[in-house]
């Protein structure tokens, strides 16, 4: 038995039964309208940097599923499934001491992985999963990276930065200081160049 | 009722363009001209010379055409910013003489949002992800919480800027968009380069510096070109899918100078096959920069209740596209 439960820009996420348990099958389907090579190398790349990098996550403290098995011809991932729910639909429901601790969560394992030089690559409040009991799991590392520089790091929070003011504008102050705690206080003097250097980033590439 | 008509006038950057539109939304005339220069790229001061040089006649024809007198206008609308100073201060001030000597209220119009409402215009759609690529600006743009927010961007350089930089390295005339995409269609080999995207961001000059060196290694100019075509635009692609997946929306519009691409478009059309969206291209005239666009979102502001004293109408040469509350589509 297999149900579909998401259907995201470039796979398609499976609840399927094995063994007397659930678990998610994440399946980058082929995309026409592109290169046969490009998509190809694109869909080869991600699904064994996924795999890789959600091990490197956790090794560096941070929940993420465990992967089980991986495909690289039809390019699917077996992982854990995470009984919870998005973050990005949780946000409008919580009180603000409960969604400051969540951004809190949010902005240390944001802060651990950059720690070992890791880079979520598309840290959106749709790739955070909270369980029921309040934890918070990162997912999708199909465009995380490792060896990361500072410039990396600052274009993650820019990203922080920009998946707030898109989707959660009337609460991105609130969101993106206690985002920005939790960080900075995981990741110590490290984060100021990183900090400052997301403000560079977010005036880039700008029509001036 | 009696038919409003406003003039729109447009002078971001290199182009200066004038139109008429009335308040149901009719297109009566759309001219403008483009700033020609030998060796590409635009610069700031000439262009404005060309705008105050070229201006009063592009408005004077732009009423020959729609067939109306100085008289008749009841409303000026134009391009505020984003875009370069000088430009935008010629522009501003052509506006401001006209408004004031015809004593009609101004309005002051988004450059992007304008891109956006006249496509959504022409194709009738309501709550799209825009696709915006031009000389200026690769945006991934949505409508949320009262404003047009930008969603994905280039955190460089923009695809038409990318493309004219690689024309002049390859030796074509500007802008190169155009050769670019015929000789692409000669080009079969694909030589890879690198794929930048970030969230829903993506990055360009990576692949710039890269496609340099293959044409300094010899590799012939269309199978550089195909490879940067399928590369960048798979990259605007994948922004553009992740922008549909995260809002849900059903209608995905294509607008800018780019937008004439007609492999860009093909692309895109595939995204929203997959998805099950509508697509629309805007029309090559209405999908650059000219003065129709400005013209009908000075419409939409004017009927919403908006107008600028002169004042108030300084330039705003960084005005992004999430800073304007869009008070008519509320």
């Amino acid at each position: 038995m297999e149900e579909v439960i998401a259907r995201g820009a470039e796979s398609v996420i499976l609840k399927t039964e094995r063994w007397n348990r659930y678990f998610v099958l994440k399946w980058r389907q082929s995309k026409p309208y592109l290169l046969a090579d490009i998509d190809t190398h694109l869909r080869k790349t991600r699904t064994s940097r996924e795999c890789k990098m959600l091990s490197i996550a956790r090794s560096l403290g941070v929940r993420t599923p465990a992967v089980y098995a991986m495909n690289l011809d039809d390019s699917t991932i077996l992982m854990d499934f995470i009984e919870g729910t998005q973050f990005k639909l949780l946000v409008n429901t919580l009180t603000e001491n409960q969604l400051k601790e969540f951004c809190l969560k949010f902005g240390q394992s944001i802060a651990l992985l950059h720690k070992g030089d890791v880079v979520h690559g598309d840290p959106t409040t749709s790739n955070l999963i909270i369980d029921s009991e309040s934890r918070l799991w990162l997912v999708d590392f199909g465009l995380s990276e490792m060896n990361a520089t500072v410039e990396m790091k600052g274009v993650d929070l820019h990203l922080i930065h920009r998946a707030l003011e898109t989707t959660h504008w009337d609460l991105q102050e609130i969101m993106l200081k206690a985002t920005i705690k939790g960080y900075s206080e995981t990741l110590g003097d490290e984060s100021n160049d990183i900090l400052s250097r997301m403000e560079e980033i977010r005036e880039r590439g700008r029509y001036h | 009722m009696m038919v409003l008509f406003c003039l729109g006038i447009e002078g971001t950057a290199h182009s200066f363009g004038a139109g008429i539109v009335t308040d149901e939304g009719d297109v009566l005339s759309n001219e403008w001209d483009m700033l020609q220069t030998e060796q590409g790229g635009i610069h700031p001061r000439e262009a404005s010379r060309h705008h105050s040089d070229l201006g009063p006649g592009i408005i004077h024809s732009a009423l020959e055409k729609a067939g109306i007198s100085y008289n008749d206008i009841n409303l000026i609308a134009f391009s505020r910013g984003p875009g370069l100073g000088p430009c935008l201060r010629t522009t501003a001030t052509i506006a401001r003489t006209m408004a004031l000597k015809l004593d009609v209220p101004l309005v002051d119009v988004n450059h992007c949002v304008a891109h956006i409402e006249i496509g959504c215009l022409e194709s009738s759609f309501t709550d799209p992800v825009t696709v915006y690529v031009s000389g200026g600006n690769s945006q991934v743009i949505a409508f949320a919480g009262g404003r047009f927010r930008t969603f994905g961007e280039t955190l460089d350089i923009a695809i038409g800027n990318m493309l004219d930089v690689l024309g002049r390295e390859l030796g074509m005339g500007f802008p190169a968009g155009p050769m670019v995409e015929k000789l692409a269609k000669e080009g079969s080999n694909y030589h890879n380069l690198p794929y930048s995207v970030k969230g829903m961001d993506l990055s360009y000059s990576g692949m710039l510096t890269a496609a340099k060196k293959l044409f300094s290694k010899g590799i012939p100019i269309p199978d550089i070109c195909f490879s940067v075509q399928e590369t960048a635009f798979g990259m605007l692609a994948e922004i553009a899918e992740r922008a549909i997946a995260h809002t849900k929306k059903e209608e995905l519009l294509l607008t800018g100078g780019v937008a004439r691409n007609n492999r860009l478009t093909e692309i895109l059309e595939g995204v929203s096959e997959r998805h099950g969206i509508k697509f629309h291209r805007v029309t090559p005239s209405l999908a650059g920069d000219q003065g129709a666009m400005i013209a009908w979102n000075g419409i939409l502001q004017f009927n919403a209740g908006h107008t600028i004293g002169i004042d108030d109408s300084q330039v705003l040469p960084k005005w992004r596209t999430d800073e304007q509350d869009i008070i008519w589509r509320l």
